[in-house]
C-alpha cells in the first residue's frame, strides 16, 4: 500500500467515525437573535450584581438625566453590536465586514463622553478635568462581565473559529461594554474623563487582551491519531 | 454541452443540501455521504490551490475541513447554499496553515544558512506543507526575476544544482549567487513581518 492510499484510508477512518457521531442537532439562529439571548442573560446577571452591591442612591435623579441615559444607551448598543458581530463572524460564508458592527455605536458612545469632557471643561474649567485613580472600575468591570463572557464563549464554540482574534475580542468587548452598563447603576462616577479614561479604557484593554488569546480560545478541532 | 455539465454540478450541490438537513436530523448515513462527497470536492480544491503538494499532505487538509464541518455543522442554515459555506471553511483552514507555516519557516530561515546550498532537508510532516507557496509567493515578490527562477527550481521544484543550471540556461556559480541573495531577501522580509 503506498503512502498515499494510507493517507485516503485515514479519511475513509474519520469520515466512519464522524459518521458514528451523527446526532440531531438543531441549527443555529440568526446571529442577531441568538446576541438577544444571550444579554437577555448579561442583562439579569448584571442586575442581580447591582442589587448585590447596592445601587447608587441619585440612581432616580440618574434615570432622567439625558446624557446619562445616552451614554448607558450607547453603550448597550455597543455591547449588543458586538456581541451579534462575534457570533456572526463563526458562521461560514457570512460577510467579514460584519465585525465592524459596533463601530457606530462605539464611536456613539465615545462621542457622547468626549463631548461630556468639553461640557465638564467649560462648566467647572479644569477641574472638571481632574483624573483621580479610580481602578475598581477595571475589577467591577471585569466581575460582572465575566459569566456573560463565559456564556457567549460556550456560544461561540458552537460555530467554527474562522476569525478567532476578532471573535473573542467582539465577544470581550460585548461583556465588558455590558458590564460597564451595570456597573454606572452603583458605581458614582459620572465625570465623563474618569469614565472614557477608567470605564471605556477598561473595556478597550479587557477586549484587546482577550482578542490576543484568541487563537487559543478557540482552536480549530485537532486531527486525531489513527 | 457545458450547459449540461453546470446542470449537473447544480442537482449534485442541490443534493448537498439534501444531504445536510438530513445531517442535522442526525442520519448517520447521510452524514456518510455527505464527507465522501465533500471529501472528494475538498481533494480537488485544495489540488487545484496547491497542485505542488504530496497526496498525504492534501489528506492532512480534507481532514481538518472535515473535522471543522463536523463540528460546525450546526451553524449552517438550512436556507442557505451548502457550498460556501463549506468553501469558506475550507478557505479559513487553508488560512490557518498559511500561518503557521510562516511562523515556522520564519524559525527554519534562520538556521539553514548552511543548507542554502545544498538544499536537502527532509519536508515537514503534516498538513504544513500545503500552504509552502503561499507564504513563499509573498516574500518572493520582492526578489528579481533571476532570484525568483532560482528559488523556484532549486527550492520548490528540488532541483540540483545541475538540473537546475540546464533548465534555466544559467551557470552552477551564477544560480548559486542568486538563491544566496534569493534567501537572505526572503529572511529579511520574513522577519520584519
Amino acid at each position: 500500500m503506498t503512502q498515499g492510499q494510507k493517507h485516503t484510508e485515514a479519511t475513509d477512518t474519520l469520515i466512519a467515525r464522524l459518521a458514528q457521531d451523527a446526532q440531531p442537532l438543531r441549527p443555529l439562529a440568526h446571529p442577531a437573535w441568538r446576541a438577544l439571548v444571550w444579554a437577555v442573560v448579561a442583562l439579569a446577571f448584571g442586575a442581580a450584581m447591582v442589587w448585590a452591591i447596592g445601587p447608587r442612591p441619585d440612581l432616580a435623579d440618574r434615570l432622567v438625566d439625558a446624557r446619562f441615559m445616552l451614554e448607558q444607551g450607547a453603550a448597550l448598543a455597543t455591547g449588543l453590536a458586538a456581541a451579534a458581530a462575534a457570533l456572526a463572524l463563526t458562521v461560514p460564508g457570512a460577510s467579514p465586514l460584519l465585525r465592524l458592527l459596533p463601530v457606530v455605536p462605539g464611536v456613539l458612545w465615545i462621542s457622547t463622553l468626549s463631548i461630556g469632557c468639553l461640557r465638564d471643561w467649560w462648566q467647572f474649567g479644569a477641574d472638571g478635568l481632574r483624573l483621580t485613580p479610580d481602578p475598581a472600575c477595571f475589577a467591577y468591570i471585569a466581575l460582572i462581565g465575566s459569566l456573560p463572557a463565559l456564556v457567549l464563549f460556550l456560544m461561540l464554540r458552537r460555530g467554527a473559529p474562522l476569525a478567532p482574534r476578532w471573535t473573542i475580542a467582539l465577544a470581550a468587548l460585548a461583556a465588558a461594554g455590558l458590564g460597564n452598563v451595570a456597573l454606572r447603576f452603583f458605581h458614582m462616577q459620572d465625570a465623563a474623563l474618569m469614565v472614557l479614561v477608567w470605564q471605556v479604557g477598561s473595556v478597550a484593554i479587557l477586549a484587546v487582551l482577550a482578542g490576543l488569546g484568541g487563537r487559543k480560545l478557540l482552536p480549530w478541532p485537532a486531527r486525531p491519531a489513527f | 454541452m457545458a450547459a449540461t455539465r453546470d446542470e449537473d454540478d447544480e442537482r449534485r450541490a442541490d443534493s448537498l443540501e439534501a444531504l445536510m438537513r438530513s445531517v442535522q436530523q442526525g442520519d448517520a448515513v447521510a452524514y456518510r455521504a455527505l464527507l465522501n462527497d465533500v471529501a472528494g470536492r475538498m481533494r480537488r480544491l485544495v489540488r487545484r490551490r496547491a497542485p505542488w503538494l504530496k497526496p498525504e499532505d492534501i489528506e492532512d487538509l480534507v481532514q481538518d475541513i472535515l473535522l471543522s464541518l463536523h463540528q460546525a455543522r450546526g451553524s449552517w442554515d438550512p436556507a442557505r447554499p451548502f457550498l460556501p459555506w463549506i468553501v469558506a471553511i475550507a478557505r479559513a483552514r487553508l488560512a490557518d496553515n498559511a500561518r503557521r507555516y510562516a511562523r515556522r519557516a520564519a524559525i527554519d530561515l534562520a538556521t539553514m544558512d548552511l543548507a542554502e546550498t545544498f538544499c536537502d532537508i527532509p519536508t515537514n510532516t503534516g498538513a504544513e506543507n500545503v500552504v509552502n507557496l503561499l507564504s513563499v509567493r509573498k516574500v518572493m515578490e520582492g526578489l528579481t526575476p533571476k532570484e525568483q527562477r532560482a528559488v523556484e527550481l532549486l527550492r520548490l521544484r528540488e532541483m540540483t544544482l545541475s538540473e537546475a543550471a540546464e533548465a534555466s540556461g544559467s551557470t552552477i556559480a551564477a544560480l548559486k549567487v542568486a538563491i544566496h541573495r534569493a534567501m537572505r531577501k526572503m529572511k529579511a522580509t520574513l522577519y520584519k513581518d
